[in-house]
């Protein structure tokens, strides 16, 4: 059903929250073994850095919104995961996981993803980056928020992510909202924009460097104990919310990111092997020779007051 | 009971009376809320206050000062020159300081305007000059949590000078034409400046140098080159029309400019993207300053373009979660600007309500009159705000209109002088149509249009075309009834 974007503005300025509302010396680190620590940092600090290129996503679509509320809205959202990544960055601090000023250094498949979001995302069309968004945020919040929390003991953990799926349903239903508005253009446009941004270098570029990342983050958490069946519900579920709407079945572009995030989790062959490749190819990438990142990528921080 | 009451002592105000006194009207009294004059120049002291249109231009031309220190002038210099013309002219005798009018009545039986006050007192008079200024309500934003903030708020349009800024810790928010000039003071003293902008603006060099002492002698002893001076800048400005109130490839040349000089003083890519509009140049008023991008790249200053979630007790919360604790807040957040509606009631023919007659966007008849409201003049009306050239070229133009007015009313001894409907209708379409193509209906957000996107503040042309409408009052756009014929028809049916 479609939602008026007026008054999901409203609810998203009236559901702020703030690092400060949580109390991150509350009783519950130690929670968090010593066993779980190693794979634990490793997955935060992937966790942080997605929600930090989200962020990024989201500031691209802000520039792209046809409507003035819709443009609020991606600027919020923009906000919002850049809040997530502090949040999760907090938790990070709280176990112990990260010193004092420290911040937990991208891999090198998202060191390429922010890289690539910081050249090209810009002139990225609201079609792509409005069809790709929904089915990372999907991902996000049905497998790997779910697995944390499933593992993680910690009430403050639970607290924050209480608030972050909140932040969550509302980017989903605004994603798939925007699907659906996409998928009311006529079948030539469709057809043309589709064509048109799939042959872009751009475009190309961006899917070398995605689908190793998506690869990677798959083989990471399932050696971490996340059951295959968890993972393939949560692109499931990216399916089912997108069926309901005959306009996003008409998104070509949809049924292309539905394919490829069925194939990573089902580890299809041969597309397991091109992205594994892929992913050795940018294990030896010298990564020094991309320079400084950018400054979006520098504001990160855990603390909650700034002076 | 006057000839003219005269609504607030500002430039607008004063420039009424000054041509009044000059056509040997000399019977009206100007009521001002204030203790001094000045309006906007008085209000508006925050440190770096300047005026973006040059001081040669931003004058008037039956007031020219040879001794304008340079190009464009700081906001004490402008209220100097205010207060010169005021002694000049001795015009302090007409003003009633401390007067706010609360509502203007007219009574048709008479021809009367009443002016309302605070205090209870009345004042009439045969004809009313509305000169309160557009600018004149400092506007506090609609921000969550406005008052639970316990630091210290300053408006810009009241600027708190006993407050130290001395090693503070300083927000700023708004980055529109009063911020730009303030943020490069506040860097010098405070330990900390962050800015908070929702929308960044165009921003274009403000290339001022000194009036050289030789300049200012000639001046003072040929007027006619400070007038060519004037006429040099009125131009330079009319040609900016073509960019800057129309979108032609002009607007793309001017965006091309300004993005140069961001990119020339801003190192970051990142904080270039935040800083550079997504609308049309012209579209919001331009931002004319050579040193607040500097001040932004000073190591004591930070642009946040989160957006403001909510105020707190310690300082201002934004999205992304992280509370700025402050020990004040700049709120640069301009003013009230009635653009459907009015800053105090007034009743006009049949009690008819000025506020709900512009309650779907004001309008009026070149910009001065409005059918109902006999003997009634705006300054700075609707639909008379320049995008590109002086407003005191505007302002003049309307004074001299209003005063041409004035002047028939009192030699014709006339009850009331009245725009008829079909003119001002038919003014307003042609209006409307026209904006419908300039930069300002070009799609972006501004104080310029209603909530509901009416442009009920701007003029769609160039200066010149602005003041040629107001050269002349034409007796068939209005109806009038005779003093003397109501007069006569009284003693007749007597």
């Amino acid at each position: 059903m479609a939602i008026a974007l007026d008054s999901i503005l409203a609810t998203i300025k009236d559901k702020q929250w703030a690092l400060a509302d949580i109390d991150w010396d509350a009783p519950g680190a130690e929670q968090v073994t010593d066993e779980q620590r190693p794979a634990l940092k490793e997955f935060m600090s992937d966790l942080v850095w997605i929600e930090n290129v989200g962020a990024r996503g989201f500031a691209a679509l802000a520039t792209k919104a046809p409507d003035e509320d819709l443009k609020q809205i991606y600027t919020y959202f923009h906000a919002e995961e850049q809040r997530h990544a502090n949040a999760e960055l907090a938790l990070m601090r709280r176990w112990g996981m990260i010193e004092e000023g420290e911040m937990p250094v991208p891999n090198k498949n998202i060191r390429l993803v922010i890289e690539w979001l910081d050249r090209y995302s810009d002139s990225l069309s609201l079609a792509s980056l409005g069809t790709v968004i929904p089915s990372l945020e999907t991902a996000l919040d049905g497998a790997l928020v779910k697995f944390l929390l499933d593992e993680v003991d910690d009430p403050v953990c639970h607290e924050v992510f209480r608030h972050i799926n909140s932040d969550e349903s509302r980017h989903l239903a605004v994603g798939f909202q925007v699907l659906d508005m996409l998928g009311a253009s006529s079948m030539r446009q469709l057809i043309v924009e589709t064509v048109g941004t799939f042959i872009k270098p751009s475009v190309m570029l961006g899917l070398l460097v995605y689908s190793p990342l998506l690869t990677r983050m798959v083989t990471n958490i399932s050696a971490m104990g996340l059951s295959e069946e968890k993972l393939y519900n949560a692109i499931k579920r990216y399916e089912n919310v997108g069926e309901r709407s005959e306009n996003t079945r008409r998104l070509p572009a949809y049924h292309l990111i539905k394919y490829h995030a069925r194939i990573a989790i089902n580890q299809t062959q041969p597309f397991q092997f091109v992205s594994e490749s892929m992913g050795r190819a940018i294990d030896l990438f010298p990564i020094r020779v991309l320079g400084k990142t950018p400054t979006w990528s520098q504001e990160l921080t855990y603390e909650p007051v700034s002076r | 009971m006057s000839e003219v009451l005269i609504i607030g002592a500002g430039f607008a105000g004063l420039g009424t009376a000054i041509r009044l006194l000059e056509q040997g009207i000399d019977d009206f009294t100007i009521l001002e809320r204030g203790d001094d004059v000045g309006g906007t120049w008085r209000d508006n002291s925050y440190p770096g206050a300047a005026c973006d249109i040059p001081s040669l231009l931003y004058s008037y031309s039956f007031e020219q000062n040879p001794d304008w220190s340079k190009a464009y002038s700081g906001g004490p210099e402008i209220l100097r020159y205010i207060q010169r013309m005021v002694d000049k002219h001795d015009l302090r005798r007409f003003i009633k300081f401390g007067v706010n009018v609360t509502g203007l009545t007219f009574d048709e039986s008479n021809g009367i305007w009443t002016a309302d006050t605070a205090s209870g007192e009345i004042f009439t008079g045969r004809c009313a000059v509305m000169a309160a200024g557009p600018l004149a309500n400092a506007s506090w934003p609609d921000i969550r949590g406005l008052d639970s903030y316990t630091g210290h708020k300053i408006h810009s349009a009241r600027w708190d000078h006993d407050y130290d800024m001395k090693g503070k810790h300083v927000a700023v928010i708004g980055t529109g034409a009063s911020a730009v000039q303030i943020i490069p003071e506040l860097v010098k003293t405070a330990a900390r400046v962050k800015v908070f902008q929702r929308t960044p603006g165009w921003v274009l060099p403000r290339l001022d140098f000194q009036h050289p002492a030789w300049a200012q002698r000639i001046f003072g002893s040929n007027p006619a080159v400070q007038s060519l001076a004037r006429q040099a800048w009125y131009w330079t400005h009319e040609a900016a029309a073509v960019g800057m109130v129309w979108d032609t490839p002009v607007t793309s040349l001017i965006q091309s400019i300004a993005k140069a000089n961001l990119r020339r003083q801003i190192s970051d890519p990142w904080t270039r993207r935040q800083l550079t509009p997504d609308f049309r140049a012209g579209c919001k008023r331009m931002l004319m300053t050579s040193d607040y991008y500097a001040a932004l790249e000073k190591d004591n200053c930070k642009l946040i373009t989160w957006p403001i979630a909510t105020l707190s007790p310690n300082g201002i919360r934004t999205a992304d979660g992280i509370e700025h604790d402050v020990d004040c807040i700049v709120f640069a957040t301009g003013f009230d600007v009635c653009k459907a509606g009015t800053p105090f009631p007034i009743a006009g023919r049949d009690s008819r309500k000025l506020a709900d007659e512009w309650s779907g966007g004001a309008y009026a008849y070149k910009s001065v009159n409005v059918a109902g409201y006999p003997n009634l003049f705006f300054t700075f009306g609707p639909n008379s705000g320049p995008g590109h050239n002086s407003a005191l070229v505007y302002m003049e133009a309307q004074i001299d209109y209003i005063v041409q007015a004035i002047g028939i009313v009192r030699d014709k001894d006339l009850l009331t002088l009245d725009v008829r409907q079909d003119r001002q209708d038919q003014f307003n379409d042609d209006i409307q149509q026209r904006l419908g193509k300039t930069t300002w209906n070009s799609g972006c957000q501004s104080w310029y249009l209603t909530a509901d996107g009416k442009n009920t503040t701007m003029f769609p042309g160039f200066a010149t075309q602005f003041v040629r409408q107001l050269r002349a009052v034409e007796l068939d756009d209005y109806s009038f009834t005779s003093g003397a014929a109501v007069a006569a028809s009284v003693s007749t049916s007597a």
